[in-house]
């Protein structure tokens, strides 16, 4: 066997499952705090890829000053969300553990996105215009880098950089660790817990929206884009550990590297069900994942 | 009258209503529509055994009405065994996969858990769809198993295969009833207060000598074995199965919610929440798929939203609530009248 082509395969690996890190650190970060699973989050993805597309698509502007654009409207989408239709669930339903009816709600803002976009956008497969990263390569004798993808990369690695910094050193950064680490006790030190859960939601949909705008450049934007990824970020979170930021980008990477490799050993389909047993005897051996903690709720 | 009179009279209008109803009704649509009514309502009383009493929240149970469906469907085509024997050993096939299972993940807490049966399903779906054989049974990947029907217009009971749908509904409805009857006799018994506890308050519970694993996985079991049942009259109601039909997350999220928008852990509530929202899934894709595609599903999240905002436990506590005020109301004028005319005699 060719050696360059598992180089190849490798990096490949790496970047697109360093985008996938960065789709899945969204939903960490939700968890972490508010410790429900968003199902909506592909959903979320894909409003942050179709704001991109039209952003780019109505003004002409290079895909990644879309960002600009994006990422606020993105966070205060998600801020609106979990104020008018996720806290009042968490208000009713104080003295229960683990509120699994937001996943139903969560579930019903799925479906509601998905298919609003596909009644008000239709089914079409639509690619960004005018894309200038469209199918740049980067060579390096043998071995081809995606330029989309590699800029991907940076953003991702970026993103969770930003992320841990703002978590580690900001005021309200710091309000997000403990109102995730026992939220009683943070409000008795006078944080307000919903106004966290607010912008901690925000923030995962802004990073979703960061995603959205990073996929777009190379992947094609239609209305249930999310859900692949969706099922994806709960393996990669999952593995990774449960609100854990390295676990996630992690996480996705070793996703990304099985799917890049695995299809030179067996057919491309079968990679999908290594990619579920893995994800099964993690849980099994390991189940708070790889970087999660024991105990986190 | 007494409240319980009253009470009893309900329930035999219901009960006769459910088996009068295909002797008045003759469309083949309302029948189906019926059908699959009471199919959601048994395979969500089955789901919870499980997601209601013992208080988690499995996503893969369409796991298990694959291999109800799968099994049968098999030994009917490369073994001519019959479909209703098939279905048994689907069941049992399904609780050894619900113990093995159920073991390792029902310790896992919440959201792991949901996680963890969701990926299970999926991985079951792609290795079905990769497989034409497993071993010397035919899977047919992604095109799935075709039934060829028996003769048209003929009932062959041993063929589970039946020429108007009336039997289909009769068989699903004494399903659902058996089904009821069981989870009532759980909810009554040791299984069951453990299982309620256990979801309750797991700590206490195991304070109080409950081995809560134990109950879930046995309550995983029997969920498991019931489900199955229903792959196998789904299977031999459509005459056609394929990975997307049996084992889809679509399917295993739909139980989750009929069970939540009914309320989990209640008798009535899967009956309640297969009452409230087949319908609707059913007439907004016969009525709008058409016009507006997706209408059916923003509706069917509508309704969720609402329903988990306003009444998060589900629609039975206040239904039964408001049912009670009425029956009390009932056994109050009339028993009033009784000690008018006592008065006066």
């Amino acid at each position: 066997m060719d050696f360059s082509y598992l180089i190849q395969d490798i990096i490949s690996g790496i970047l697109m499952g360093s985008i996938y890190g960065l789709i899945a650190l969204g939903l960490t970060l939700v968890f972490g705090v508010l410790k429900v699973i968003n199902f909506a989050h592909g959903s979320f993805l894909m409003v942050g890829m179709y704001a991109a597309y039209w952003a780019v698509s109505i003004t002409g502007l290079h895909p990644y000053v879309a960002l600009v654009i994006v990422v606020p409207v993105m966070f205060f989408f998600g801020y609106y969300l979990q104020n008018f239709l996720i806290k009042p669930i968490f208000v009713a339903e104080k003295d229960v553990r683990e509120p699994t009816t937001v996943i139903i709600v969560t579930t019903g803002i799925w479906y509601i996105l998905d298919n609003i976009t596909l009644l008000f956008f239709g089914p079409d497969y639509r690619a960004l215009t005018p894309n200038p990263l469209k199918g740049k390569m980067m060579e390096f004798g043998d071995i081809f880098i995606s330029i989309p993808k590699f800029y991907g990369f940076l953003i991702a690695i970026g993103t969770a950089l930003l992320l841990y910094l703002f978590l580690q050193k900001t005021r309200t950064g710091r309000a997000i660790r403990a109102t995730s680490l026992d939220r009683d006790a943070a409000s008795l030190m006078g944080i307000n817990q919903w106004k966290i859960f607010n912008v901690a939601f925000g923030i995962g949909t802004a990073v979703a929206g960061i995603s959205g705008v990073v996929l777009t450049t190379f992947y094609n934007v239609y209305p249930t884009v999310g859900v692949p990824f969706d099922v994806k970020s709960f393996v990669i979170v999952v593995l990774g550990g449960l609100g854990s930021i390295p676990g996630a980008i992690i996480g996705g990477v070793i996703i990304g590297l099985i799917e890049s490799i695995g299809p030179t050993f067996m057919t491309s389909t079968w990679t999908e069900a290594i990619v579920y047993v893995l994800f099964l005897l993690v849980l099994f051996v390991k189940p708070s994942g790889l970087f999660g903690q024991k105990y986190d709720w | 009258m007494t409240e319980k009179f009253i009470k009893k009279c309900c329930l035999a209008a219901c009960v006769l209503f459910a088996f009068g109803m295909p002797l008045v009704v003759h469309s083949p649509t309302y029948l189906h529509i019926s059908i699959m009514l009471l199919l959601f309502a048994y395979m969500t009383t089955s789901w919870n055994l499980v997601g209601g009493f013992a208080g988690v929240l499995p996503l893969g149970h369409s796991v298990f009405v694959g291999i109800g469906a799968y099994t049968s469907t098999i030994l009917w085509l490369q073994y001519s065994i019959s479909p209703w024997i098939g279905m048994l050993v689907g069941g049992v096939l399904s609780g050894i996969v619900g113990f093995l299972i159920g073991k390792p993940t029902l310790k896992m807490r919440g959201a792991y858990f949901a996680l963890s049966t969701m990926a299970f399903v999926e991985g079951v779906r792609v290795v079905v769809e990769n497989l034409p054989y497993l071993g010397p049974f035919k899977l047919n990947g992604p095109r799935g198993l075709n039934i060829p029907p028996i003769e048209a217009g003929h009932n062959d009971f041993f063929a589970f295969q039946f020429a108007g749908k009336e039997p289909y509904y009769y068989i699903i409805l004494t399903m659902l009833v058996a089904v009821l009857a069981l989870t009532w006799y759980v909810s009554r018994s040791k299984l069951g207060y453990s299982l309620i506890a256990g979801g309750e308050e797991p700590e206490a519970a195991e304070a109080l000598g409950v081995n809560v694993a134990k109950c879930k996985v046995w309550a995983m079991v029997m969920s498991a074995f019931l489900t199955s049942l229903a792959g196998t009259f789904m299977a031999q109601l459509t005459l056609f199965i394929y990975p997307k039909s049996v084992l889809t997350l679509d399917l295993s999220f739909e139980l989750a919610f009929i069970a939540l928008i009914g309320g989990r852990g209640s008798i009535a509530g899967p009956v309640i929440g297969a009452l409230l929202l087949r319908p609707v899934s059913e007439f907004s894709r016969i009525y709008l798929s058409d016009s507006l595609p997706g209408m059916h599903l923003i509706l069917y999240g509508v309704i969720l939203i609402v329903v988990m905002l306003l009444q998060p436990s589900g629609l039975t506590d206040p239904l039964t609530k408001k049912f009670n005020a009425i029956v009390k109301f009932i056994a109050k004028k009339t028993n009033k009248k009784k000690d008018f005319n006592d008065e006066y005699a």
